[in-house]
């Protein structure tokens, strides 16, 4: 435990201090900014379009982010033979990627809190500029805050796993941007196949593969909660609830992936 | 006490579908106290040895323990200063910080930490470096840092991949000195280096790396020993004029004496020997005809 708060702690600092993170962060705080002064464009929708741009916003700025600290993150170490220093120390291999991934995951959820605490100004803003017939619903934009910071923290786990699979920096961002497009459309895919029109243009064989991917690849479209809070619609709890439940097995079982392969992996 | 305990250990590696053999069946122990020189020239296995050790990479057979535990367990390290080839640390991190990070690994108490990361500084000449970023330090001071965190938490086993290298002589000479008072302290050593001249100076023991195979283990002293290959005797003569007679092993005793009872004056008598560099390469000479008839 104690080596898995010490590998935290470092990665944490290293988030803290690295540059490219925060010119990223001062991009994406200019956009959440501009949040209330685009949303002017809708007209009547502007409560409506704030809470969507925001979201959208976030969800962009989670994706560069957890793609970037789950593929740099171990690579970094690795490529720069930082991982030989330390793991010559009485440090478990389990233990050091293990750190890795909840640094990453903590400060993915930091972010939301902090892009949460920006969100509230810019659509509080957005809301007083046209009065709307719906109301703004905090709790479902809070719920749709968290799946997205869930939904990327993910996709760093991917991230993650690719790095450890491969010594090449190729691998691992164009596996985790694959799957991540992958992963974001099988939903629709299989919902399309499973329409009456779906499933007479696209071929047996065709719908075999829509069908694998839909259950092997992560459905990140799962968790997405973007309609529900623009429109302050029901939050159907049980849907989330599964939601949650699938985030938590997938992880963990990419984590454990990682975790088997990480152990085997020389340094040469 | 077997400090190290390396039993039949080799390692191949695939290399674009070929399997080459880094290390063939190497057998070797180091006693409790010993400054163990691990020589061989570039590519002979050493680094993998120490590798395996410190489980960076795994062994294709074989086996190798440390105070009796398996090297591939995470507690056989906890016994270990290590300074990697080259060695690299999180450039993100002060000096200070690094040792810090690196104390805590070793479950040092926070009471005694402070303490000892300003005791390595100075002894590695870094105090003034302390809270400077890595990423500024040059490639002397990095190597400087990883003898620090080395020999941070006083570990009794300490294992040196190249120590000089990177080093100015300034920095060789107290790699040198450090070595020497780690003995002096009970510390064991065991260190790969491919400069025979530091084996000779600081090294109770040697071993002969070539191809993956050891195929010579010494003590530096017997080395140096049966290396002598006759004596220079330098005396005075009547005409007060400086001479010097070189004699074999054979006889020395015979001239001294006649010498003596001739009255001349023995100023210096030094062995004329092979030294350790001859002995190496005289080793790896002796091991072409055998690679390459295989």
């Amino acid at each position: 435990m104690q080596h898995f708060k010490l590998i935290f702690s470092a990665t944490f600092v290293a988030i803290k201090r690295d540059r490219l993170l925060h010119a990223l962060a001062g991009a994406s705080l200019l956009l959440f900014l501009l949040v209330p002064v685009i949303s002017m464009f809708s007209m009547r929708q502007v409560q409506e379009l704030a809470i969507t741009l925001f979201l959208s916003s976030l969800s962009f700025t989670l994706l560069i982010f957890s793609i970037l600290l789950g593929v740099f993150s171990i690579w970094k170490d690795i490529e720069k033979r930082y991982i030989i220093s330390v793991l010559s120390m009485p440090i478990k291999r389990k233990d050091y990627l293990l750190g890795k991934f909840a640094a990453i995951a903590l400060f993915l959820m930091f972010t939301v809190c902090l892009m949460g605490i920006i969100g509230y100004g810019t659509i509080t803003f957005a809301a007083h500029q046209y009065q709307s017939e719906i109301p703004v619903s905090w709790p479902n934009i809070f719920t749709a805050m968290l799946m997205s910071g869930a939904k990327y923290i993910l996709l760093a786990v991917v991230a993650l796993l690719f790095s450890v699979i491969s010594t090449s920096i190729f691998l691992p961002i164009a596996g985790t941007i694959g799957i991540f497009l992958a992963g974001s459309a099988t939903q629709g895919l299989y919902e399309y196949i499973n329409s009456g029109s779906g499933a007479q243009d696209i071929s047996l064989t065709g719908q075999y593969i829509i069908k694998a991917l839909y259950y092997l690849l992560p459905n990140f479209s799962a968790f997405d909660y973007q309609v529900y809070a623009a429109y302050a619609l029901a939050l159907p709890l049980d849907t989330i609830f599964y939601t949650v439940c699938y985030w938590l097995i997938y992880t963990s079982f990419l984590l454990f992936c990682a975790s088997i392969i990480f152990e085997k992996k020389e340094f040469r | 006490m077997n400090i190290v305990e390396i039993n039949a250990l080799s390692k191949e590696y695939k290399v674009k579908k070929k399997r080459i053999r880094a290390l063939d069946n190497l057998s070797l122990t180091i006693q409790k106290g010993e400054i163990f020189g691990f020589l061989g020239p570039n590519g002979a296995g050493k680094s993998t040895t120490i590798k395996i050790l410190t489980d960076q990479i795994r062994a294709t057979s074989g086996s190798a323990t440390i105070f009796g535990i398996q090297s591939n367990k995470a507690e056989a390290r906890r016994q270990i200063g290590y300074l990697p080839e080259n060695p690299a640390f999180y450039d993100f991190m002060t000096a200070r910080e690094y040792l810090s990070f690196t104390g805590k690994c070793f479950n040092m108490p926070e009471s005694s930490l402070a303490e000892r990361t300003n005791q390595v500084l100075a002894t590695l000449d870094l105090l003034d470096a302390a809270n400077r970023p890595l990423k500024g330090f040059s490639k002397g001071m990095t190597q400087r840092l990883g003898l620090a965190q080395a020999l941070l938490h006083d570990p009794d086993l300490f294992i040196f991949d190249e120590p000089m290298s990177g080093l100015d002589p300034i920095g060789r000479a107290m790699v040198k000195k450090i070595i020497k008072d780690l003995k002096n302290k009970g510390k064991t050593v065991f260190f790969s280096t491919h400069i025979t001249s530091d084996v000779e100076v600081v090294c109770d023991r040697v071993g002969i790396l070539v191809k993956g195979r050891l195929v010579a283990i010494d003590s530096v002293e017997h080395i140096m020993a049966t290396g002598i290959e006759g004596y220079i005797i330098q005396i005075r003569g009547q005409d007060n004029k400086t001479e010097e007679i070189k004699v074999s092993n054979s006889e020395l005793n015979g001239v001294i004496a006649r010498l003596l009872a001739d009255n001349v004056k023995i100023e210096r008598v030094n062995p004329v020997a092979h030294n350790l560099e001859d002995f190496f390469l005289d080793t790896i000479q002796a091991q072409v005809p055998t690679n390459e008839s295989q």
